[in-house]
């Protein structure tokens, strides 16, 4: 019985497997142990390894020991400091994330007497469903958690979920730094949300279609940032309004309201929510680079196979994410009025002439 | 100057943002930061900043200048075979007036500026520690040395390690000698006797007549070679009629 189990999902995982030159021989020789040959043969599954392998979990937690580290070493060395140094001195402090997460790990998680208990412990774990539910539909080349041609709708519908829960988390942790963050938290998604889908649909129009296959093959010779310029702006600037980023870090305001919805949380609990943001924009540059940098287009190894794809993606968005760091020390934040305006005025002009841009691209092409 | 409107027109604000992208950039991949790392990097300072005060006693010739010019009173001259000075460095405000009264050299500046103690006790420097360098735990692998000019601040880093000495500056300051500007208002109080470290003055026998003939030398007080010249005896003196001479 459960041989015949074994057998079945042996069979399934085989028939979609990632096929990858360099390593086959290690696979060839797992495969002849039992028990091992299942795991490798799971983790080697196409869907499987989209979502938990790459583009997926296991990079993400990758990407956000390297970007807390890399962020705060850029903007020391603009801002003329030295950053975080001592822990690894060798490498420059490169494992301080790693450093502080074990150190958030072990804190106490202190739930405060005012807070509503069930949701303030929830609600930081909840908050992972709207961001970890995007990498099922992200493809990366063969890699495809669930493959619909809906999936960039799909993206952009989970997106909008995140503010939701960052809002509920303000909620439950009553405190008035805490209620005043979610409420900028809502302003700020007001103010992005409406350009920003515009943006996205406007790309749609151009590619004539929301499948991110459709997508990426028409940016083959020239990539969809050439195509519609206003609309890659667009994005760009929602973009680090979402993620609560300089010159937009208006909800989080460490100044004014320290931290805004997050002030009440320590320990684990912190932890998990200072990475709400690096994971929303993690997402928000997957899409960015698949529908305006050429997704996973690039370079092609023969040894690598299948893993090309992925590893072309991955690269190109820490890529991108590295370079949008910068932003954080070169601006001064935006008061939430001048934010509101802008992005009322300004920005939906823009999103809208990008709409206009698509549409009479999509019919050209 | 006259400060100009700023214009707001979206050519000057993109060409704003065009400034502000390209400076950030600028700095982060050659910044101009002038941080120094500091127990692994020693900064150079200039020759003639004060640090650790060191002693040389063969010099020291007792005259307790140090100790009455200090303004924070942080030095207290302690007897051994005779006496000397030692420095609090709880009260020092490194002025080095001290140095700079001494009138042999014996007081000397060093390039040692960064000083720990254990305790507030062991921060009263006695002067037996002060005839040399304290032990120095060197940690720096390189030296650092500040360009600044009226344009742009430079720190270059260089390989050789800064060699921490100390500086004897000798003054320049020809031999001097006590002597009496007016014989005939000595009171004869023996003051300038008794406080001179060198004995140096010794008395004679002299009469005044009461028309103000001096018989005699002259003078109850004569001079001696052993004389070094530290003014002691001038200080003392209750009618000021001492002063310092210079020798040919």
């Amino acid at each position: 019985m459960i041989d015949e189990i074994l057998a079945t999902l042996m069979n399934v995982f085989r028939s979609n497997s990632m096929q990858i030159p360099l390593i086959q021989p290690i696979v060839d020789y797992l495969m002849q142990i039992p028990l091992i040959n299942i795991l490798v043969a799971l983790i080697l599954w196409r869907p499987f390894f989209a979502v938990v392998i790459m583009p997926g979990l296991a990079v993400l937690l990758l990407y956000l020991l390297y970007i807390v580290w890399f962020e705060r070493k850029l903007t020391a060395r603009i801002q003329w400091r030295v950053g975080p140094l001592e822990v690894a001195r060798p490498i420059r402090g490169a494992i301080q994330a790693l450093a502080d997460g074990l150190r958030y790990f072990f804190q106490e998680a202190i739930v405060h007497r005012d807070a509503h208990r069930p949701y303030f412990v929830q609600l930081p774990i909840l908050a992972f469903i709207p961001i970890l539910l995007p990498i099922a539909f992200i493809p990366a080349g063969n890699a495809v958690g669930i493959k619909t041609p809906y999936a960039i709708q799909l993206i952009v519908a989970f997106l909008a979920l995140i503010p939701i829960t960052i809002i509920a988390i303000g909620w439950a942790s009553n405190n008035r730094f805490a209620f005043v963050g979610s409420v900028r938290e809502a302003l700020m998604y007001v103010a992005y949300e409406i350009p920003f889908i515009i943006a996205v649909i406007s790309m749609i129009y151009l590619y004539g279609s929301g499948d991110p296959y459709v997508a990426v093959e028409k940016q083959s010779l020239v990539p969809g940032a050439i195509l519609n310029p206003i609309a890659f702006l667009v994005f760009l600037i929602t973009m680090l309004m979402a993620t609560s980023r300089l010159p937009f870090e208006i909800p989080e305001a460490d100044q004014e309201i320290a931290f805004g919805p997050f002030v009440e949380y320590s320990g684990m609990l912190f932890g998990l929510v200072m990475v709400l943001a690096y994971e929303k924009l993690y997402i928000m540059t997957l899409l960015f680079v698949i529908l305006f940098l050429g997704g996973w287009n690039g370079f092609y190894f023969e040894p690598l196979g299948d893993l090309n794809a992925p590893l072309c993606l991955f690269i190109k968005t820490v890529v991108v994410i590295s370079i949008i760091a910068i932003v954080r020390s070169m601006y001064a934040r935006y008061r939430i009025d001048q934010t509101l305006r802008y992005s009322f005025s300004w920005l939906i002009a823009f999103s809208m002439v990008a709409l206009g841009i698509g549409v009479v691209l999509g019919w050209i092409l | 100057m006259k400060v100009e409107k700023i214009s707001r027109s979206p050519i000057a604000e993109l060409k704003r943002h065009v400034d502000v992208i390209q400076e950030a950039f600028k700095q982060a991949l050659i910044p101009d930061r002038v941080t120094v790392e500091y127990p692994r990097e020693r900064r150079i300072y200039p020759d003639n900043l004060r640090g650790f005060i060191v002693l040389d006693r063969s010099k020291c010739i007792s005259c307790f200048r140090c100790a009455q010019i200090c303004p924070a009173n942080a030095i207290q001259m302690s007897l051994y075979d005779n006496f000397y000075p030692g420095v609090d460095y709880t009260k020092c405000i490194f002025c080095h007036f001290c140095v700079d009264s001494c009138p042999t050299g014996a007081l000397a500046s060093s390039n040692l500026h960064d000083m720990a103690f254990r305790s507030l006790e062991e921060m009263k420097v006695k002067a037996t520690q002060m005839t040399r360098l304290p032990t120095i735990v060197r940690e720096d692998k390189q030296s650092v040395e500040y360009f600044v000019t009226k344009k742009d601040w430079k720190l270059q880093r260089k390989k050789e390690l800064e060699d921490i000495s100390v500086l004897r500056i000798i003054p320049r300051i020809k031999p001097r000698r006590a002597f009496c500007e007016e014989p005939e208002s000595c009171l004869g109080c023996r003051q300038c006797m008794e406080v001179c470290p060198h004995d140096a003055i010794v008395m004679e026998r002299c009469e005044i007549t009461l028309g103000g003939e001096v018989i005699g030398k002259g003078c109850i007080l004569k001079v001696t070679e052993k004389c070094v010249g530290c003014g002691l005896c001038v200080r003392q003196c209750p009618m000021q009629i001492l002063a310092l001479k210079e020798v040919e």
